[in-house]
């Protein structure tokens, strides 16, 4: 697990799949992006968000999805996971979750239950700002 | 004892501060009750409270030099 300032660009994608890419008994890479969405709320258009994060509690919360998915999937080999924090403007990427498998079927699998634990189990906050220079706090 | 207290996303902004340090604790509920005097408004929020970065369900046992974190509702991806 890595916070990075900022978004995470094509540069660390492609190293990320070139890094995984690496080890021999991988047959399935399966990867979601998560990218700052233009959401129009009361009238305004999000242009970017102010991530924030208990950066401890998160390595420590990540390290704990890490195990839970190499547990439950026998033929995950590794779960990498890369998070923005400070600002990401709209069309950017502010999430890499990265699953390496044998096969493909339990790499999709397990990639999307990641996510899912991610947004659960990480504290990290997000704050949008609007185009006017608004701000907001993002409730989910 | 003293112990540190960390304020994250809306209520870092609510309570003004990131960070503030608590000396002559006696215990979860006294340091409790002196949060909410100093920053009363935080009632109007939810949020979850850490001890040492594990999300606590009942008031726990505090020792000096415990981290105790003020969570709201996390919203990473």
């Amino acid at each position: 697990m890595r916070l990075i300032d900022g978004p995470v660009t094509p540069t660390v994608i492609s190293d990320t799949v070139a890094k995984y890419g690496e080890n021999p008994d991988t047959g399935a890479h399966s990867i979601f992006l998560g990218q700052v969405r233009k959401d129009l709320i009361e009238g305004r258009y999000v242009k970017a968000i102010d991530y924030s994060a208990y950066e401890e509690m998160v390595i420590m919360e990540a390290d704990k999805i890490n195990k839970t998915i190499l547990s439950e999937f026998d033929d995950v080999k590794t779960l990498e996971i890369v998070h923005s924090k400070g600002i990401v403007k709209r069309g950017e990427i502010s999430l890499l979750v990265m699953v390496s498998a044998g096969h493909r079927q339990q790499a999709a699998v397990a990639c999307a239950k990641a996510v899912e634990l991610i947004k659960e189990k990480l504290p990290i906050w997000k704050k949008e700002v609007f185009e006017d220079d608004t701000q907001k706090w993002k409730q989910e | 004892m003293e112990i540190s207290v960390l304020f994250f996303g809306v209520l870092a902004e609510v309570t003004g501060t990131h960070q503030k340090h608590y000396r002559g604790i006696n215990s979860f509920s006294d340091l409790k009750h002196r949060i909410g005097d100093d920053f009363p408004e935080i009632v109007h929020y939810s949020f979850r409270i850490a001890v040492n970065n594990k999300i606590i369900n009942e008031d726990p046992v505090l020792n000096g030099g415990d981290e105790v974190a003020y969570l709201p509702p996390f919203a990473g991806g």
